[in-house]
C-alpha cells in the first residue's frame, strides 16, 4: 500500500510541470504557433522563481517572480515570431538556447556559483493540508498534502477547457490557428489573439518554472528543465491539443517518472532516467499507429 | 551572395553591440573585453590552432544540421549522435590495437557507424511506424545522454579515476599533431569536401535538395523520396557520429562525463544561421569556434563569465536570421525602386 501511494504521489509531482507547460503550449497550438519554446520559458520561469523567493524571503514572490522570467521569454518569442515574422522553428531554438545561456550566465555573476544554487534562504512552495479530507484513510494522503502548485495546475486545466471551448476569446483563439485570414476579414487581428496566447503560455510555464525549483526541489541547477518542454509538446501533439487528453497523458508521464525512481532499486538509475523518454517514444508509437490505421 | 555576406556581418555587428550595452550596463570594459576574446582565439599561431581544433565539431555537427533540413528531415538528434560516435571510437581504441595507419582509418568508420545506428533508430521508426523524427531524435538525444553516461560508471569505467570517465585509448588511435595543428582538421575539410560534392554536384544531391524544397514534385519526378530520406539520415548522423569520434581521437583520447555538452545545439544553431548553405555553415562554425575559444581569454583577462558567449550565440543567431528576412525585403525593394527610376528617365 505504501509504494501504491508513493507511485501516486510520484507521479502527481512528476505530472505537474508537463501539464502546466503542455496547457500553455496548447494555448498557442490552437492559435496556430509552432511553439517550442516551453523548454526556454519555464527555465527562465525556475530561475527567475528562485531568484524572487531567494531576495524577498517569500515563495509568492517567488512565484511571481518565475511568472515574470517566463514572461520575459514569451516577449522575445513575441518580438521576434509575431512581430518581425520570423520562422516559429528557429525562434523557439534560439529562444532555448538564449534561455539556458542566459541563466546559466546570471546563476554566475549573480549567486556567484557553476552548476547549481540551492541554500537554505531560499524558501520553498509549502504543501496544502485540506481540512477533512486529510482525514480520509489512504485517499486522504493523495488529496491532500500536495504541494500549491499541483492544486493550482489542476484549477488550470478546468480554466483552460472553459477557457478555449465556452468564452469568446477561446473561439476567437481557435479561429486563428484554424482560418487566419478569415479571422482577419472578421475584424479580430489574428496578431493580437497570437499575443495573448503567448502571454498566457509564459503564465502557465512560468508556473510550472516555479514548480520545478521551489517545489519539487528547491534549487535551481543549470538546464534544470531538462527536456520536459520537447515532452509536453510531445504531449500536445499526442492528444491534438485536448486540455484533459494532455491531464491524462502528462500523468502517464509522471507515472513513468515515479516508476522510474521506484526501478532504481533494481537497476542502475541511467536506465531509470530514461522512463519518461522512452514513455514519450512508446506514446507516440501508439499514436502514430493509431493515425495510420485511420487512414487506410 | 552579397545579401547574405551583409545580413551575417550586420547581424554579428548589431548582436556584440548588443553584448557590449549589457557588458558596459555590469560595469565590465566591452571594448577589452572583445580584444581579449579575439586575442586570445586568433592572436597568435598557438591559439589559432586551438580555434582550428575546436571548429571541428562545430562544422561536422553544422553540416549534419544543414544537410538534414535542406533535404526535409528534421534532424535534431546531433547531441545524441555525436555521443554515440564518440562512445563507438572510445570502445573501438581501448579494445583494438592495429599499426596506426589502419587504427586511425577504423576508428573513423566506427564512429561514424555509432553516429549512422543511433539516426538510423529515428528513421526506421518514421519508416515502419511514421514517428515524426522532429520528437524521436530529440527523445534519442537524452537517451544517448544516459546510455553513454551508464556506460563510462560501469563498463567501461576507469578505476583509478574520481569522476565516471573511461580509460585512454590506445596510443595508435591517437590522432597525429603536426606541430600545434591537429590532424582533425584534415578529416574534417575531407569529410566537408565528399559532402559537398555530393550535395552539389551529384544526381543524389540534386535529387535530396530537390526533396528539401517540394517532396511532392520530387516525387512526381520520380525521386525515390523512403530511400533518399534514409541516405539522408544515416549521413547526417555519420557526421555527427564523425564529431564525437574526433573530439576524443584528438582530445582528451578518453570519453569523460558531460563531452558532448559544449556541442549539444551548437550544430543546429550554426544550420540555422547558415541557412543550411554548407559553405556559410563552415564559416558560422569557424565563428563560433572562434567566441568560444576566447571565451576563456576574457574570463581570464577581464572576469567576465565565459557564460557570457552562450548568451551572445544565442543573440547573433536570431538576430541574424530575423534581420535576413527584413534585409530581403528592403533591399528588393530599392532595387525596384531605382530600376522605377532608370525606366522614367
Amino acid at each position: 500500500m505504501k509504494i501504491l501511494i508513493g507511485l501516486i504521489n510520484g507521479m502527481l509531482t512528476g505530472a505537474t510541470p508537463i501539464l502546466l507547460a503542455a496547457l500553455g503550449g496548447t494555448l498557442t497550438y490552437y492559435a496556430g504557433i509552432f511553439n517550442i519554446a516551453m523548454e526556454g520559458m519555464m527555465l527562465g520561469g525556475a530561475f527567475f522563481g528562485v531568484l524572487g523567493s531567494y531576495y524577498f524571503q517569500s515563495w509568492e514572490m517567488g512565484i511571481l517572480a518565475a511568472i515574470i522570467g517566463s514572461l520575459i521569454m514569451a516577449i522575445i518569442f513575441i518580438f521576434f515570431s509575431v512581430v518581425l515574422k520570423t520562422d516559429e522553428f528557429v525562434t523557439g531554438i534560439g529562444l532555448n538556447l538564449f534561455a539556458l545561456g542566459a541563466t546559466t550566465y546570471m546563476l554566475r555573476q549573480i549567486f556567484q556559483v557553476k552548476g547549481a544554487f540551492s541554500g537554505p534562504g531560499i524558501v520553498s512552495i509549502p504543501a496544502i493540508n485540506i481540512p477533512f479530507l486529510k482525514d480520509i484513510p489512504i485517499l486522504g494522503e493523495i488529496l491532500s498534502g500536495q504541494n500549491l502548485i499541483v492544486y493550482i495546475a489542476l484549477l488550470a486545466t478546468i480554466a483552460i477547457v472553459y477557457l478555449v471551448f465556452k468564452t469568446p476569446f477561446g473561439l476567437r483563439l481557435r479561429a486563428a490557428g484554424y482560418n487566419a485570414a478569415c479571422l482577419d476579414t472578421s475584424g479580430v487581428r489574428t496578431s493580437r489573439i497570437r499575443i495573448w496566447s503567448l502571454l498566457l503560455c509564459g503564465v502557465l510555464c512560468g508556473l510550472a518554472g516555479a514548480y520545478l525549483s521551489l517545489g519539487y526541489v528547491t534549487l535551481f541547477s543549470e538546464n534544470m528543465s531538462a527536456g520536459r518542454g520537447w515532452i509536453s509538446l510531445a504531449a500536445i501533439i499526442l492528444v491534438n491539443g485536448s486540455p484533459w487528453g494532455i491531464a491524462i497523458i502528462s500523468l502517464l508521464f509522471g507515472f513513468s517518472d515515479g516508476f522510474g525512481l521506484l526501478l532504481q532499486q533494481y537497476i542502475p538509475s541511467q536506465f531509470a532516467s530514461m522512463a519518461p523518454y522512452v514513455a514519450t517514444l512508446v506514446a507516440l508509437y501508439v499514436y502514430s499507429v493509431r493515425e495510420k490505421k485511420k487512414k487506410a | 551572395m552579397n545579401k547574405k555576406i551583409i545580413s551575417g556581418i550586420s547581424g554579428i555587428f548589431v548582436a556584440m553591440l548588443l553584448g557590449a550595452l549589457i557588458m558596459a550596463l555590469q560595469g565590465y570594459q566591452p571594448f577589452e573585453t572583445y580584444a581579449a576574446l579575439f586575442s586570445y582565439s586568433l592572436g597568435d599561431f598557438f591559439s589559432l590552432a586551438t580555434t582550428l581544433q575546436n571548429s571541428v565539431p562545430l562544422i561536422l555537427t553544422g553540416l549534419s544540421a544543414s544537410i538534414a533540413f535542406a533535404s526535409g528531415p528534421v534532424n535534431l538528434g546531433q547531441p545524441g549522435q555525436f555521443l554515440m560516435g564518440a562512445l563507438f571510437a572510445t570502445i573501438g581504441g581501448l579494445y583494438v590495437d592495429l599499426p596506426p595507419i589502419l587504427m586511425v582509418p577504423f576508428l573513423i568508420l566506427l564512429a561514424m557507424l555509432g553516429g549512422a545506428l543511433w539516426s538510423g533508430i529515428a528513421a526506421l521508426l518514421r519508416q515502419w511506424f511514421g514517428m515524426s523524427e522532429f520528437i524521436t531524435t530529440l527523445m534519442l538525444n537524452m537517451i544517448a545522454d544516459f546510455f553513454t553516461y551508464w556506460a563510462i560508471t560501469y563498463p567501461f569505467y576507469d578505476q583509478a579515476a574520481f569522476s565516471p570517465m573511461t580509460p585512454l585509448i590506445n596510443k595508435s588511435g591517437w590522432l597525429p599533431e603536426f606541430g600545434e595543428f591537429n590532424s582533425s582538421v584534415i578529416v574534417m575539410l575531407l569529410a566537408f569536401a565528399g559532402v559537398w560534392f555530393v550535395f552539389t554536384r551529384l544526381t543524389a544531391g540534386y535529387e535530396w535538395r530537390i526533396t528539401g524544397q517540394n517532396s511532392l514534385f520530387a516525387r512526381l519526378g520520380g525521386c525515390d523520396i523512403n530511400k533518399n530520406y534514409m541516405t539522408v539520415m544515416l549521413l547526417t548522423g555519420a557526421l555527427a557520429g564523425l564529431a564525437g569520434g574526433l573530439v576524443i581521437m584528438a582530445g582528451p583520447h578518453r570519453f569523460l562525463k558531460g563531452i558532448g555538452a559544449n556541442y549539444a545545439w551548437d550544430g543546429v544553431m550554426i544550420a540555422m544561421v547558415a541557412n543550411n548553405g554548407l559553405i556559410a555553415t563552415v564559416l558560422y562554425g569557424l565563428f563560433f569556434a572562434t567566441l568560444q575559444t576566447g571565451a576563456l581569454g576574457m574570463e581570464l583577462i577581464t572576469a567576465v563569465p565565459s557564460e557570457f558567449i552562450q548568451v551572445l550565440q544565442a543573440a547573433i543567431v536570431l538576430i541574424i536570421v530575423a534581420g535576413r528576412e527584413y534585409l530581403d525585403i528592403f533591399m528588393d525593394r530599392t532595387a525596384a525602386r531605382r530600376k522605377a527610376k532608370e525606366r522614367s528617365a
